[in-house]
């Protein structure tokens, strides 16, 4: 025992700091932000034309369905968009490109909640890397239990209905059912652009949609995947307690 | 827990019962094995001579297109007085996937378990055909990203025989370095899982936090923490430079510690070890029967890893010793785990020593107009992994994986039976099992 508490100790000091500051550069690797063009850049039509979702187009980036493949890169944009980049419409994820620069749209907090946060976690087709970004955010370096955040593991004691992957028609029943467990208020978070647009699986046969058409959301995380900050961002955002967006 | 490590000279394959299973029948008619969930009931098929010539493609085909959920285990129906069947999912606690376990049980042991897949079949591999190689990786990147590293090499890997592209090395080595990292956030993640199921839970936090350097480590190395997007030829964010390569060496040799001073705490703790010994048993016999892969398999005593048996650049020219386990329980099968992490981290650390210099790699071109049909095997963290790709005028044209979750769904409902169902999740983790490389 008392080894392991030798080593907890060391790890005491891990924890990030945010939200009170902005993400470090260790806990944000370039893909955790959107690309974005440079000030006063025209988006070149071979960038545009290159986006293997179509999440460009000449005047505007839809983060909702940007799988930050990197592939615009070589045509001039940059990973420079905000961590913060949560929303809580999906029209306002689609970000017109003079303003795209400066700011995120669709931060309206809701305030349905108190100080802590219940989250049910449901894959209704992911790829495993949304869910285990999900689930980083309990490690000693995010430590979400200090915000008042806890997953649960029964939608009847949930505030949040947490969706990671793309809906298949398998999970339309279940995703339904574990929805309506909720007791109200209650709310629907949106992880990774799977659930938000389908994101790359857009066009497979046999997927019934986005998550919206199944259930209502009340915000949108961005991300192919969020990192776990990202994750955060949007459940902050539910409550309220979003950081202003930082960077380009 | 016993013996020591195998060596590459040791794996005698004469010496070695039936290599593990393959969905794959080579043109030239020798040793065919797979699993065959085609009509709903796993069965291995031995391939020609003696039996069915059949094309594993085909039957992946057939199973696509009855889409809805498929049963990925031995089925015989087992009644007595009391037994009922308790289905177990898709949304189950403690089960971060969906999937569902169908259990008979009259309400203490597990009489019989099947695993049902089929919850999470997005259509990735029919989404592949008609589109060039770097469009699909896409795609395959993103159908089990905690695996990312290894299915995107092994369908390279397939497309690069079936265009007989010569492989810059560089490239070859980018893709075990992110193959190694993954392998270790991979097992990491299992002894995490395990002592979750546990309650150990100040090792819990540890060991997850371990996993997210790994997951750090690959974001700063990558610009991605899954590797998204760095394998494909041409990707802007796998240029490593010198300075990267050192920074990764001293985290890497940091990590190593950690992780050895953690596993050896794990191995003193009572909790841990009581709650996996005995638990989930195969004997190598069915391991070889049912063609299970991996660390599995290498729990059972069999020495089978792609990356020894059948290797590529750069481990051709890399040291690798394998831990050798015989019980066969999810003791044997986390332990095997944890050797190989200590393994993968001396992999990383000859690699980056040993970097090849190569500046000729950024744009190795794909044939624009290259067809035919190539295989390529890869060991993932849980076992041999296997793409077989045909290509036609640069696009693809049909597409068959044949995944370690596919291959060891078996053998987990097997050794779960006559357990008790508080066995579950510590047998589930130990085999490393994922619905979405099943479903695809
Ligand atoms: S990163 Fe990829 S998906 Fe995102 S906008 Fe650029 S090209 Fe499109
Ligand atoms: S959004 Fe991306 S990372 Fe998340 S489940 Fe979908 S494909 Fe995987």
């Amino acid at each position: 025992m008392t080894s392991w508490l030798g080593q907890s100790w060391r790890r005491g000091l891990l924890t990030t700091a945010y939200p009170a500051e902005p993400a470090s550069a260790e806990e944000v690797p370039e893909s955790a932000r959107p690309p974005r063009p440079g000030s006063g850049m025209v988006v070149p039509a071979e960038a545009v034309a290159g986006c293997p979702v179509g999440a460009l187009g000449p005047s505007s980036i839809d983060d909702g369905t940007c799988i930050r493949c990197s592939r615009c890169l070589a045509h001039g944009l940059r990973f420079s968009g905000p961590v913060e980049a949560s929303t809580s419409s999906r029209p306002a994820l689609v970000r017109s490109i003079p303003t795209a620069t400066t700011g995120v749209e669709g931060n309206a907090p809701m305030s349905r909640f108190g100080r802590s946060l219940h989250v049910f976690m449901v894959d209704v087709g992911s790829c495993n890397a949304c869910n285990l970004e999900v689930l980083s955010l309990a490690n000693p370096f995010y430590d979400m239990t200090r915000l008042g955040i806890f997953f649960t593991n029964s939608p009847r004691h949930a505030d949040v209905l947490l969706v990671v992957g793309v809906p298949t028609a398998e999970m339309v029943e279940p995703l339904r059912r574990a929805y309506e467990a909720l007791p109200a208020p209650k709310a629907v978070l949106a992880v990774g652009v799977c659930p938000t647009s389908g994101g790359i699986f857009v066009g497979n046969s046999g997927l019934p949609g986005p998550l919206a058409q199944i259930v209502p959301v009340d915000v949108f995380v961005p991300g192919c995947p969020p990192t776990p900050l990202g994750v955060l961002d949007g459940l902050l955002r539910l409550v309220g307690r979003a950081r202003a967006p930082e960077g380009g | 827990m016993s013996g020591g490590p195998w060596r590459l000279a040791d794996a005698d394959p004469m010496r070695e019962p039936s290599p593990p299973a393959v969905a794959y029948a080579a043109p030239d008619g020798t040793l065919t094995l797979f699993n065959d969930y085609s009509d709903g009931v796993s069965r291995l098929f031995r391939g020609p001579p003696s039996g069915p010539a059949r094309d594993p493609v085909e039957l992946w085909n057939a199973r696509r297109e009855r889409r809805g959920p498929a049963r990925l285990g031995p089925d015989e129906p087992v009644e007595g007085y009391g037994v009922f069947t308790f289905p177990y999912g898709p949304i189950s606690m403690g089960v971060p996937e969906s999937g569902r376990f169908d259990v008979r049980t009259y309400g203490e042991r597990v009489l019989a378990l099947v695993p049902v897949g089929g919850f999470k079949a997005r259509g990735i591999l029919d989404s592949l055909v008609g589109r060039s190689v770097p469009d699909a990786v896409l795609r395959v990147e993103r159908l089990a990203g905690h695996l990312s590293a290894a299915h995107t090499s092994a369908f390279l890997g397939a497309c690069e025989s079936a265009a007989g592209r010569s492989i810059p090395e560089t490239e070859l080595w980018v893709r075990a370095l992110a193959q190694e990292l993954q392998r270790i956030y991979n097992h990491v993640h299992v002894i995490a899982r395990i002592a979750e199921a546990a309650s150990q839970n100040v090792g819990l936090a540890q060991t997850h936090a371990l996993g997210e350097e790994v997951l750090r480590l690959t974001g700063s190395l990558f610009g991605h923490r899954w590797a998204f997007g760095a394998l494909a030829a041409g990707s802007p964010l796998r240029r490593l430079e010198r300075s990267d390569r050192e920074r990764a060496a001293a985290t890497l040799a940091r990590l190593l510690e950690e992780f050895e001073s953690l596993w050896a705490l794990f191995l003193e703790s009572r909790t841990f070890i009581d709650r996996i010994q005995g638990t989930g048993p195969i004997d190598r016999d069915a391991a070889t029967r049912w063609g299970a892969v991996g660390p599995a398999l290498r729990a059972t005593g069999v020495p089978w890893d792609d990356r020894l048996r059948q290797p590529v650049a750069p481990y051709t020219d890399l040291y690798l010793e394998l831990p050798k386990e015989v019980d066969g329980d999810a003791l044997s099968r986390v332990v095997v785990r944890a050797e190989e992490v200590r393994a993968s981290f001396l992999l990383l650390e000859q690699m980056l020593e040993r970097w090849p210099h190569d500046p000729s790699v950024e744009h190795a071109p794909w044939p624009a107009v290259a067809s035919g049909r190539g295989l390529s095997r890869v060991e993932a963290p849980s076992g041999d992994l296997v793409y077989d790709v045909t290509l036609e005028e640069g696009r693809v044209r049909r597409a068959a994986m044949r995944t370690p979750s596919q291959a060891n769904w078996p053998l987990f409902a097997l050794g779960l039976r006559g357990g008790v169902f508080t066995d579950f999740h510590f047998a589930l983790e130990s085999f490393g099992l994922s619905f979405a490389e099943t479903d695809g």
